[in-house]
């Protein structure tokens, strides 16, 4: 991998909006998110943080604007970013009946590895993520903080250059959460890191500058611990009262 | 090339490691040896009357030529399977799509680089597979009647086309209702729907003019599953159910589009 790669990717939102029926889920947000920048993207439930995400992966196409990277359009090249990206997804979307090691040879494979290479990527991301002792168990037979981290190791098994993490650690328990967060913290710098959640010392913990979205509006952006040295639950509740 | 084989073997897994495969296939077993056996054995009970002595017995000539294996077991046995097949095809088709989207693992496969015609198409085969798989199951009855009922391999082979396509077809609109849903539920209630629907369309024939009633015909299922269960393989008929496989795989692919769009 080249120097330039391991500094991650630019992300680029222009004025993206998006809209289902008369809901307006994102309004002409626009930001930037620098090569190898840990970025949180903050707000309350249904603030659009998701439907941002979905945008940026070619889930979904935007209604208006548009979001690149490193100048490449998901809605118009969708495969060529998601050469880019690993995606973790909110809640741990995975196939229970499969063994661990099973799907993260799947989530290779279908990244283009194959034979040695695909092997070799499979071992590193289950040492990373110390899934080595659970690699025969089926993925439905793990607690939710294992799941979690085979989340994350089938985002990290072709060694990504933007990763994006929904929500890491919804529904974990306080141990579990703090060990994804290690996890994190341990990842972060080589890549472009967009973390989207409402938990507001994850953000501090893990990014270094964040944005807001309040009914998929953006409020605020700026260096994560400056935007929440204030009161940052008066801009989720001045978007929701808007 | 890579991505896609691996997506098959994720589908082959999936499918193999729950247990609705081996219920279908057990199922479409049962179901063919209990039709199978009941014409068997209504077929001797005919048998048994024409040879009693009050209808002339069996060295008399008297039973007629239609009672055969062939006209009375084996084509109504065929007949029957076409239409229980439409209740049970969907039980392996329902979760396809729609379970990937209940559990939002459909985001997973995009994000992971896999194309939506790749996906489509990597399912389609392996739900292909599999009903063809079951279709060699359950003709095993149906071949038994080669033994005494006067007909021939190639007459079997033919017949085992047309039950294989037929399944297909089934398979491709439980497909395509699966790719539009996210409820398994909805997804085998629309497939039995457009199932019989589209089964059989003789009976409108008497409320419909004949232009309409041509074109009922043409999309009906029955008349081409009927051709090949005769020993006839008729390229019309081939392609009527490749059509429709085509169909369903181009509306598939299309609901993909259709949800980046809707949401």
């Amino acid at each position: 991998m080249t120097e330039n790669a391991r500094r991650g990717v630019r992300v680029e939102a222009d004025a993206l909006t998006r809209r289902f029926g008369e809901h307006l889920a994102l309004d002409g947000v626009s930001l930037t998110i620098a090569p190898g920048e840990a970025f949180g993207l903050l707000g309350a439930n249904g603030a659009g943080k998701t439907t941002f995400i979905r945008c940026l992966t070619g889930y979904l196409l935007p209604s208006g604007g548009d979001v690149h990277v490193d100048g490449v359009s998901p809605a118009r090249d969708p495969a060529a970013v998601r050469a880019k990206i690993g995606f973790v997804a909110e809640t741990s979307r995975l196939y229970p009946e499969l063994r661990v090691k099973g799907f993260l040879r799947f989530a290779a494979g279908a990244r283009g590895l194959a034979g040695r290479a695909r092997e070799e990527a499979v071992a590193r991301v289950l040492e990373q993520f110390a899934l080595g002792d659970v690699a025969t168990r089926m993925v439905g037979h793990l607690s939710k903080g294992f799941q979690q981290r085979v989340s994350l190791a089938q985002a990290f098994v072709h060694d990504p250059e933007l990763v994006i993490v929904d929500e890491p650690t919804g529904g974990l328990d306080p141990v579990q959460q703090d060990e994804v967060r290690s996890l994190l913290r341990s990842l972060r710098g080589e890549r472009t890191l967009l973390l989207c959640t409402h938990d507001l010392a994850e953000a501090r913990q893990l990014t270094e500058r964040a944005a807001v979205l309040a009914r998929g509006r953006l409020v605020a952006v700026g260096a994560t611990h400056e935007l929440l040295a204030g009161d940052p639950l008066a801009m989720f509740r001045a978007g929701a009262a808007a | 090339m890579i991505a896609f084989r691996a997506l098959v073997k994720k589908e082959l897994a999936t499918l193999f490691t729950s247990p609705l495969a081996y219920l279908a296939l057990t199922l479409v077993m049962l179901v063919t040896a209990l039709i199978f056996f009941d014409h068997l054995r209504i077929y001797n009970q005919i048998l048994f009357l024409y040879a009693s002595n009050t209808m002339g017995g069996f060295e008399s000539d008297t039973i007629p030529d239609h009672i055969n294996v062939r006209d009375s077991v084996f084509f109504p046995v065929l007949e029957t399977l076409g239409i229980t097949l439409i209740a049970l095809i969907p039980v392996i088709t329902m979760r396809v799509f729609a379970e990937e989207r209940a559990r939002g693992t459909d985001e997973l496969l995009l994000t992971l680089r896999l194309s939506p015609t790749q996906i489509v198409v990597a399912k389609f085969a392996v739900t292909y597979g599999f009903v063809i798989l079951m279709m060699a199951g359950s003709f095993v009855y149906p071949a038994m009647a080669t033994v005494e009922g006067g007909v021939g391999a190639e007459h079997l082979l033919a017949v085992f086309v047309g039950l294989s396509l037929h399944a297909i077809g089934l398979a491709s609109i439980g497909l395509v209702c699966s790719a539009f849903s996210s409820s398994q539920l909805v997804a085998a209630v629309a497939s039995w729907a457009v199932g019989f629907v589209l089964w059989d369309f003789a009976w409108a024939d008497a409320f419909v003019s004949d232009s309409v009633g041509h074109v009922l015909d043409l999309i009906s299922m029955h008349p081409r599953y009927g051709s090949f269960a005769e020993g006839i393989v008729n390229v019309e008929h081939f392609a009527y159910f490749v059509g429709l496989a085509w169909l369903c795989g181009a509306l598939a692919r299309f609901s993909f589009d259709w949800r980046r769009v809707a949401g």
